[in-house]
């Protein structure tokens, strides 16, 4: 997303991309991260829910089968992408931050 | 920190939609295509439709804002629809709206016009209570039209929606009996708002009504209400929303040809102006 800071007629300017609301911006994106964490917990924690009502009703699962689960090598794989995908969503302000230092003192 | 959780909310909700809605885009769009090429009677898209600079505002901060990807209405719908946490989803709240609002004094609706109607929540609810009545709803932007076009269909709603600027409607004079403008005003600038009053007056007949909801004058506003304003005004693409709270738009309205107007408060932070179009 890149947001126009100046309004095209008049209006009150943007505050853009990436407002800082605490004095150090470490702050602003730990809230961040906090936040994408508390959204990724509470989907999963929901859908478990829903899962283990489904599956308990229909007896589809024993006792200690999801602790026993091997995953097959491409499950395992795709296991891997995922847990990436989850750790880059957490982690992604934090890595701008990190970025944009990084560019400061490069430039 | 409570303004930080508002815009890191915002901003979550939008990566979330658009992610979601960016897998299923070739459906979609198809989808989109399908309803409008199956049902063209209800869709009116101007080939030629310039798109005025000012609408170049990332509103609410949906990225890419209102007009400029092709699933900005589902987008933009979906986006209404964690506002409202649901309570929305069947359009409980234009319906209410709607159900609220007063006909012209001398009950003829066979005309009504829906301004800026976005997805055509409140296009398709003037229908359920005008059913009767030829019903309009217009908006600047194709992308909300063709999503308000789908939905409409599938409500079995007979409605037209067309690409025209609230401020220019390219209408008849006198053409409507009601027009209505839900929470359009605050998202305009302050010439555009002139603008779009006097075209209001210009196609509603003698006796008809223009119906606004909006955000209440600054003065009619806790500092508090302000201050929460002022904030969505910088944080959250409500850029012009200060200006208009600044106006009077009751004035403006009584200079533009209309009287006797009704106003007063709707409900939390939102007014309304109910008024009649005065006689030649």
């Amino acid at each position: 997303m890149s947001i126009d800071e100046h309004t095209p007629e008049g209006g009150v300017p943007s505050a853009g991309d990436h407002p800082h609301y605490f004095n150090d911006p470490i702050l602003d994106c730990l809230t961040n991260m906090v936040l994408e964490l508390a959204a990724e917990v509470w989907v999963n924690r929901e859908r478990m829910l829903v899962f283990e009502q489904l599956l308990g009703e229909q007896d589809l699962i024993g006792a200690g089968a999801v602790e026993n689960f091997k995953p097959s090598e491409q499950q395992q794989g795709s296991l891997r992408e995922e847990r990436d995908r989850f750790i880059g969503g957490i982690m992604r302000e934090i890595r701008r931050l990190a970025e944009q230092r990084d560019d400061a003192s490069n430039s | 920190m409570n303004n930080r959780l508002m815009r890191s909310q915002q901003e979550m909700k939008w990566r979330r939609i658009i992610s979601t809605f960016d897998e299923q885009r070739a459906n979609l769009e198809a989808e989109l295509d399908e309803f409008a090429n199956q049902h063209p009677q209800g869709l009116e898209i101007d080939p030629d439709f310039v798109q005025p600079s000012y609408t170049n505002v990332h509103f609410h901060l949906q990225p890419d804002g209102y007009y400029k990807d092709s699933l900005a209405g589902v987008r933009y719908h979906y986006g209404t629809k964690v506002f409202f946490r649901g309570d929305n989803d069947k359009d409980q709240l234009h319906a209410k709206l709607v159900q609220h609002t007063p006909s012209p004094a001398d009950g003829r609706v066979k005309r009504v016009l829906d301004l800026a109607c976005s997805v055509g929540q409140s296009t398709t609810a003037l229908k359920s209570k005008y059913p009767d009545a030829d019903v309009w709803g217009i908006d600047h932007s194709a992308p909300m039209l063709k999503a308000a076009h789908r939905r409409a269909v599938m409500l079995e709603s007979d409605v037209t929606f067309s690409q025209r600027l609230a401020e220019d409607t390219g209408f008849n004079d006198a053409e409507f009996d009601l027009v209505f403008a839900f929470i359009l005003f605050h998202e305009l600038p302050k010439r555009i708002i002139g603008e779009t009053v006097r075209e209001a007056a210009r196609v509603l007949r003698p006796g008809g009504l223009f119906v606004v909801y909006d955000f209440c004058d600054s003065a009619s506003m806790s500092p508090l209400e302000i201050y929460h304003r002022d904030f969505d005004a910088r944080h959250n693409g409500e850029a012009y929303s200060q200006d208009f709270c600044d106006m009077d738009l009751g004035t403006l309205l009584s200079e533009s040809g209309f009287g006797p107007i009704d106003m007063g408060m709707a409900g939390g932070y939102v007014k309304r102006w109910f008024a009649t179009r005065a006689e030649e």
